[in-house]
């Protein structure tokens, strides 16, 4: 196999070739490196790439699969991580020059688990900086090149993720999502992202933004991928209180299961008649609509009346991240981007009495959503308002960015989501529609995914790496 | 909506000026409808998050 077609597979493709013997763990992880050092001086998606390591580790999973001690799935596969997971001896940043010289000492409990299913883990990935800054094209740090048009931001703050999963610098990827940090960046650029339950996947050793918003969870090619990469990083970690409860099941076996008798809401009058859609995004979400209902789902129109107050029950993350960077920006503000330390400091105008309000309202909008799942055994919606913009088009003084209500909802209530394509704009840009299902039941999120996915090629498409060039 | 702003600065124990001030003018004057909205909004007595 040419190294450029093992990076255009998807994992499950890399997994086969090296355990059908196809191809070597080394002979992928070095046809990656090789893409990465052709690339990314223009996509921007690694901050470190461990090379060295990453081929120790390759040859140690050859010698094990041909021994016949086989792991499983992930055995050999090359990964990457987004730069605020740790991996014990590697400089991690969060994209940050607050974090320029961190070296973690120890593993997160993500990347033990990684390191313990055979994964080869090729490097850090971009991102924007904290978790929570703009886009930047320059600078020491900067947030990476949408693969489908350079051009174009890939969404964040999990940008490096995303592009390099979808540019086949990895096979998979880890994201973390606050906001929507995975979703977003797998939506505009054509791949599947998953935001898993609260609770499941440990953040142990996972820079944090938010600590009741959040998540860690996998950034792919295709939603079977994103099933195995989940149950390798999923379950209980004494190191992370939030997973005291977490529930794992097995995430493939009724991926092909199919549609038929899936009931889903449609939650069209926040989401489908927003204004803020784009009338693109909006067309290839009702087009992936009637498929699944050809692939015998039922859709009926569903409503939360608090929905509309989920940008005001915001004041929850203003309020934690202040709380988190309160004495790192009284100490050393200049070390921070204009972009994330304006939204750092708005988080101390936010009183006790609304912080406190928002998490009432909170439980009014998981009560109403919940009241829902009684109905339907899933919500569905378009993944994101708008395809990928220009850099230059994105304003920088928000807080919110408008179109962050297609994913901020879902972690303010901790549900299982995942984004995957479903078509592309008129420029060539990917769309994508968004599932969300009951706590812990990520395993019909997936089904249904899946079950649009089989009938469909969008997830089959690959950007054009000869596109990959600037200009000036 | 500056004597606001400055006494909600003063209470929270922020000390900004110039640049840093005036963007975060910007992005407090933004978020007002938000806040608004939030706090016109009652919750009934057993509206309470889960322990």
């Amino acid at each position: 196999m040419s190294a450029d077609t093992l990076c255009d597979l998807d994992l499950s493709g890399v997994a086969d070739a090296i355990h059908g013997g196809k191809a070597s763990s080394v002979e992928v992880t070095e046809a990656y490196l090789r893409r990465i050092e052709r690339h990314d001086r223009v996509l921007k998606a690694y901050i470190t790439v461990m090379a060295d390591r990453a081929l120790a580790r390759a040859r140690t999973a050859d010698e094990e699969i041909r021994r016949g001690a086989r792991r499983g799935p992930l055995h050999g596969v090359p990964l990457a991580l987004k730069d605020l997971v740790a991996i014990a001896g590697v400089r991690m940043t969060a994209g940050s020059r607050v974090m320029t010289d961190h070296v973690s000492e120890r593993d997160a409990d993500v990347t033990e688990r990684l390191h313990a299913a055979g994964a080869v883990i090729l490097g850090k990935l971009s991102m924007r900086e904290c978790a929570f800054g703009r886009p930047v094209v320059d600078g020491a740090f900067p947030t990476g090149r949408n693969p489908w048009d350079v051009t174009r931001e890939p969404a964040g703050s999990s940008s490096g993720s995303g592009v390099a999963v979808a540019a086949g610098l990895c096979a998979g990827a880890l994201g973390s999502d606050t906001g929507g940090s995975i979703r977003g960046p797998a939506a505009r650029c054509g791949i599947v992202g998953v935001k898993p339950t609260y609770g499941l996947v440990s953040r142990r050793g996972v820079v944090a933004l938010s600590w009741s918003l959040d998540h860690v969870g996998p950034m792919t090619r295709s939603v079977r991928d994103a099933a195995v990469l989940l149950q390798a990083i999923a379950g209980h970690d004494p190191g992370d209180p939030s997973t005291r409860h977490a529930q794992v099941t097995d995430y493939t076996a009724e991926l092909e299961a199919g549609a038929r008798g899936i009931k889903l809401g449609l939650l069209r009058r926040f989401y489908l008649d927003s204004p803020g859609l784009h009338a693109e995004v909006k067309s290839a979400a009702l087009a992936a609509f009637d498929e699944l209902k050809r692939q015998g789902a039922t859709i009926e129109d569903v409503d939360a009346p608090t929905l509309d107050l989920a940008g005001a029950i915001w004041v929850t993350m203003l309020s934690e991240v202040y709380e988190l960077h309160r004495e790192t920006i009284r100490d050393q503000p200049q070390n921070f981007g204009e972009g994330i330390r304006t939204r750092i400091y708005m988080g101390a105008l936010v009183t006790a009495a609304d912080f406190q309000r928002g998490q009432r309202l909170r439980a009014r909008l998981r009560r109403e959503i919940m009241a829902l799942f009684e109905g339907v055994d899933a919500l569905v919606f378009p993944g994101h308002a708008a395809p990928a913009q220009r850099f230059e088009d994105i304003a920088t003084g928000q807080i919110v960015v408008p179109g962050s209500r297609y994913t901020n909802v879902w972690n303010l209530l901790g549900l299982p989501a995942v984004v995957f394509p479903c078509g592309f704009s008129r420029d060539g840009l990917p769309v994508a529609i968004q599932i969300v299902g009951r706590p812990f039941d990520e395993a019909t999120v997936f089904r249904i995914a899946r079950a649009y996915e089989r009938a469909t090629d969008w997830h089959t498409k690959r950007p054009n790496p000869e596109a990959w060039t600037l200009t000036s | 909506m500056r004597a606001s702003f400055d006494a909600e600065m003063r209470a929270a124990g922020l000390s900004l000026a110039g640049r840093d001030y005036e963007l975060l003018f910007a992005m407090w004057t933004e978020h007002r409808p938000q806040r608004e909205a939030l706090r016109a909004a009652v919750p009934m007595p057993d509206e309470e998050p889960d322990a």
